[in-house]
């Protein structure tokens, strides 16, 4: 059995699977206690991690991440990298629970000795996605993954949050579905590294070829992120798995220029500030929302706004006024 | 004509009867969404199409042929196949002796999936579910005494049919028949392996292109022969109601069409040898009007290619009835149930019909349970004299009417198909496969609610059921054997020669040669089916499914007892309350069975009632399975078994777990497990064995007290 937060650490360290599989459930869990024992395990860890590549990819349901990210990871294994890829999946239910698919599109590194897949389901969490990916991270780079994938779903806020942890951030596209540029926010593409547009096979390879254009017109009028980085628009296939070794190549190629112009260094510190400026604000959330006298007051404001017989001014004032009175 | 004269009376009559409550209360909404009513007139009739033709003639929906039963009945088949060739080929003999007409091969699914026996992904599935062939030697030992020229042979083959109808061919030349002396059908139809039940190898395009080469030899060289055999039957078991069974086979049918007159045949060349195989189930009279209206449908279907033979748009099938109206408990009921399903096939029409055995719900059929099988047509044949007269039901209002119903339902269906770009695209943008889960989904609700009743299940249970029968065993020592013999025939062959062919499959694959004529000199040559298969993989490579869920059909349908639902859900949140996180279940297939049906059902139910749950890809090995469990670190694993492999697979998986530390991980096991080895899996460790026809709320609530039991106590 598995007890102390020191146990966790020697297995992680050790490489085990089953102890870094225990110490995500911990990461994840609601529970304070299995919370706390958690952080203990990665502040102890912190010395051993930062050392991998730390790629997110986002894209449409659809769109072909999880295929993406099979074909991707097999090569990685093949140059002798050990991967982990974190899937975030939204498919919950009205009931809470979920269905986890991602293993299904990624058979061949699901069983990969080098390859450690883990699927999150999303619901359920006050902060989002945001404080376990990132510790999640953290004890894969400890135990020895040396490229540390976030797959998630490019709906809703959480593919900033993963934007915001990662060094390379890959936006997986298709062609032909319109107005390419519909659907997909202005703000995905300002903190895109790359954009790719994938299946790009078969009779889908000319389309594939005039949407990589439109994203080129597209980026030009952006102002890149940094002097020493401008997105490529790139195309792949990933289910013949053409295309894939050159989104290698642009990543060491990021990671290259941005070492060397030290601005890999920075971004790590930026983001390691807007971690703790995350936790932070997570943690008022979570302190103000389970209050006892903000719990009770809430309804009551909310139905009084429905009926429009206070102002959301006023209802937010009354709250905020009960915690200065609470902690004051 | 308008309303009968008398039926103003007749409802004044009826609603008195009734307390004064509308006729309209006894109106039925069938799965397929068609309001059936309780009494059809002459007026319901009148005007429609598909009324009043005649057999043999064109729309053919009262029969294919002129005289059909009261010319030749249909033809007795029942698909067999298990163990090794030489225990089948002893099968067949009394089968044949005892009354059957023609031989249907069942093949296991290591042979499907085009791997040897010795193949290590493999080791659970040899003999299970159908006979183990590995090379010619096998399929010459198959059809050991049985005269090809004579006897038709239908074979159950998709994935790996080029080195198996070239074995078959080349077991013919070694009897001394020629090619044009063999009769019998193929089944072939990929189209559907990549809906229900996943014995595919390549992916789609290489394998239309397989079907074109089939189709190409065999109308130059084998003209008695069905090159494929277009089957609803496994979209039925899948969960598919009857309009959908109906509209997405004629679908497929119509795609294989297009393939063809794409490769450059001519309509006349192929479509007279197309040949359908639908499945029947418990809905008496719709599945009577589902085959007098897919042979409407068809023959409208095809028109638009302009025959000129007639038999191009004449539908032929096959039917079976079906497996998963098949009860573990109290399965004598399983002989009436197959008896009334064989009426229907018979009054809607069928050529051929296989009927199933009562203890398929449990194992592999005995030779007593084959027998009470067979027998159950041979009676129908020759004991009730409803051969005599041509579609029986012709004119009757209300078959009549839902013979229309279906058409119009069907062709919407097909329509919206032909919309997306035919079937073949239809599949990739997965449109049949969530229609047919999502139809699984709200039977299996209403069967767990009582609302489609099952006599011994839901209603009427046995309190304390002891029937014991024997159920036949396949022996490991099959895979042993066949081992032996494959190392005894790479001993003794021409490898030059066996290399020399393999190459020339791979040319072929490539640039286009015909691939069941390359096939041909490597089967004679002794090459493997997982040799030729492996050649041509080499150049198309192997396809990987993706397992998409519903989520929400099972819940939505289910309202009757909503209580049952709400206790388990309150369940899981309060185990998500004290543990942290909500029960996770890994769902997993191992071996090579490709049934997914009750494991998709079992994922979106589950996750609607609270669960997290993980689905494994399909094909899994145990150890394969074991690192899923772990990484994801669930709580609970259930293994689901459709194909025998279960004694076998299921301990190796709690080993594989053990290895890994993951002793604390619970396994659970359904499927068709036969009730003699609970105990056997028990002992290995197995905490629960969840029979067929367990309502999801009890397999989840027994689930869950086995978690609460372990985790929060
Ligand atoms: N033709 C083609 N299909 C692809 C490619 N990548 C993914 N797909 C298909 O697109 C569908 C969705 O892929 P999936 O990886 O599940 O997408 P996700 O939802 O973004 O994770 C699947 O049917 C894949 O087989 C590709 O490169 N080419
Ligand atoms: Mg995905």
């Amino acid at each position: 059995m598995l007890i102390t937060a020191q146990d966790y650490v020697l297995g992680i360290l050790a490489g085990d699977r089953l102890t870094l599989a225990r110490t995500i459930t911990l990461i994840e869990s609601i529970l304070p206690i299995h919370q706390q024992l958690a952080r203990e395990i990665v502040d102890t860890l912190l010395p051993h991690t930062g050392k991998s590549v730390r790629v997110g990819i986002t894209g449409v349901p659809g769109a072909g991440k999880s295929t993406y990210i099979e074909s991707f990871g097999t090569m990685l294994t093949q140059k002798g990298h050990n991967v982990a890829v974190l899937a975030i999946d939204p498919s919950s239910t009205r009931s809470g629970g979920s269905i986890l698919g991602d293993k299904t599109r990624m058979e061949k590194l699901a069983v990969n000795e080098k390859a450690f897949i883990r699927p999150s389901p999303s619901s359920g969490t006050l902060g989002g996605v945001g404080r376990k990916t990132r510790e999640t991270m953290l004890v894969c780079e400890a135990a020895g993954y040396d490229v540390v994938i976030i797959e998630t779903v490019g709906v809703g806020q959480s593919e900033t949050t993963v934007a915001s942890m990662v060094d390379f951030f890959l936006v997986l596209m298709i062609a032909g579905a319109g107005d390419e540029l519909q659907g997909i926010k202005k703000g995905v593409l300002e903190v895109a590294d790359a954009i790719v547009i994938n299946k790009s096979d078969g009779d889908n390879i000319h389309r594939t070829k005039l949407a990589q254009r439109e994203y080129e017109t597209a980026l030009h009028m952006l102002m890149p992120a940094s002097a020493n980085w401008s997105p490529p628009v790139l195309t792949c296939s990933s289910l013949f798995s053409t295309g894939i070794e050159e989104i290698w190549q642009t990543i060491i190629k990021h990671r290259d220029a941005f070492t060397e112009s030290g601005e890999f260094e920075q971004k790590r510190k930026e983001q390691a500030l807007e971690w703790m400026n995350f936790l932070v604000e997570d943690g008022l959330r979570s302190w103000f929302y389970l209050n006892p006298e903000v719990k009770k007051l809430l309804p009551d404001l909310k139905s009084a706004i429905a009926l429009q017989k206070l102002s959301p001014t006023a209802a937010a004032d009354k709250l905020l006024s009960l915690l200065i009175q609470v902690s004051g | 004509m308008s309303q009968h004269p008398d039926f103003k009376k007749w409802q004044e009559l009826a609603e008195k009867q009734m307390k004064g409550k509308s006729i309209d209360t006894l109106n039925w909404q069938t799965p397929e969404g068609i309001t059936v009513k309780p009494l059809y007139t002459a007026e319901d009739i009148e005007g429609l199409d598909s009324v009043n033709s005649l057999p043999g003639i064109a729309p053919y929906v009262r029969g294919p042929m002129a005289t059909m039963y009261a010319g030749r009945p249909w033809t007795i088949r029942q698909y067999a196949g298990f163990s090794t060739a030489k225990e089948s080929n002893a099968f067949y003999h009394k089968a044949l002796a005892a009354g059957q007409k023609g031989l249907s091969v069942a093949f296991d699914l290591a042979t499907h999936r085009g791997y040897d026996s010795d193949h290590p992904r493999v080791a659970g599935d040899i003999g299970k579910a159908g006979v183990a062939i590995d090379s010619v030697e096998d399929m010459k030992i198959l059809f050991d005494g049985i005269p090809l020229d004579k006897m038709s042979v239908s074979m159950t083959m998709n994935g790996a049919v080029i080195p198996i109808l070239a074995g078959y061919i080349v077991a013919a030349e070694e009897q001394g028949v020629s090619h044009d002396q063999l009769s019998g059908t193929i089944q072939n139809d990929i189209l559907k392996e990549y809906l229900t039940r996943n014995t595919y190898i390549y992916p789609p395009t290489p394998s239309m292109r397989i079907i074109s080469d089939i189709m190409t030899f065999c109308s130059e060289n084998m003209p008695k022969y069905n090159t494929i055999s277009i089957s609803g039957y496994h979209m039925m078991e899948a969960g598919a109601n009857s309009v959908l069974q109906t509209a997405f086979t004629l679908a497929d049918g119509v795609e294989y069409v297009k393939a063809a007159l794409k490769s450059g045949m001519d309509i006349d060349q192929f479509a007279p040898r197309l040949s359908f195989f639908f499945g029947i189930g418990m809905n008496f009279f719709m599945d009577i009007a589902m085959l007098r209206a897919a042979r409407f449908l068809w023959f409208r279907l095809m028109s638009e290619y302009n025959p000129k033979n007639p038999k191009s748009s004449m539908l032929r099938t096959h039917c079976q009835t079906s497996g998963w109206s098949l009860t573990e408990q109290d399965p004598y009921n399983n002989i009436i149930r197959t008896t009334l399903e064989a009426m229907t096939a018979v009054l809607g029409g069928t050529q051929s019909l296989h009927t199933n055995s009562f203890d398929e719900a449990i194992g592999l059929p005995t030779d007593f349970s084959a027998r009470i099988a067979r027998n159950t047509q041979i009676i129908v044949q020759e004991e009730s004299q409803v051969c005599n007269v041509i579609d029986p039901l012709g004119g009757s209002y209300y078959v009549e009417s839902l013979t229309n119903e279906i058409i119009d339902e069907a062709q919407k269906i097909i329509d919206e198909i032909e919309s997306l770009g035919g079937m073949a695209k239809a599949i990739e943008s997965g449109m049949p496969k969530m229609r047919i889960e999502e139809s699984a989904a709200r039977k299996q609700a209403r069967i767990d609610q009582g609302k489609d009743v099952i006599v011994g299940v839901n209603k009427y249970k046995l309190t304390d059921e002891k029937i014991d029968f024997e159920v036949r065993e396949v022996p490991s020592s099959v895979r042993d054997e066949q081992i032996a013999r494959l190392v005894e025939i790479k001993a003794s062959r021409d490898t030059k020669l066996v290399e020399k062919t393999l190459n020339d499959i791979k040319e072929a694959a490539k640039n286009g040669g015909n691939l069941l004529a390359a096939a041909l000199p490597a089967v004679r040559a002794r090459a493997t089916v997982g040799e030729i298969s492996d050649a041509m993989e080499s150049v198309f490579g192997r396809f990987v499914a993706t397992t998409r869920c519903i989520s929400g059909a099972y819940s939505s349908e289910y309202d009757a007892n909503p209580e049952a639902i709400n206790a388990i859900k309150e369940r899981t949140t309060k185990f998500l309350e004290a543990q942290g996180r909500r029960p996770r279940l890994l769902v997993t297939k191992m071996g090579q069975d490709g049934h997914d049906r009750g494991f998709k059902i079992i994922a979106s139910a589950y996750a609607d009632l609270g669960f997290d749950v993980d689905i494994s890809p399909m094909f899994q090995t145990p150890a394969e399975a074991a690192k899923m469990a772990v990484e994801n670190d669930v709580h609970v694993v259930g293994a689901s078994s459709l194909a025998a492999g279960h004694k076998a697979l299921i301990p190796a998986l709690i080993e594989e777990l053990k290895k890994l530390g993951g002793h604390d991980i619970v396994v659970v096991a359904g499927g068709v497990i036969p009730p003699g080895d609970y105990d056997f899996l028990f002992k290995a460790g197995v905490a629960a064995v969840f029979g067929p026809g367990t309502p999801i709320p009890d397999s989840a609530g027994r689930t869950l007290a086995l978690l609460e039991e372990k985790f929060l106590s």
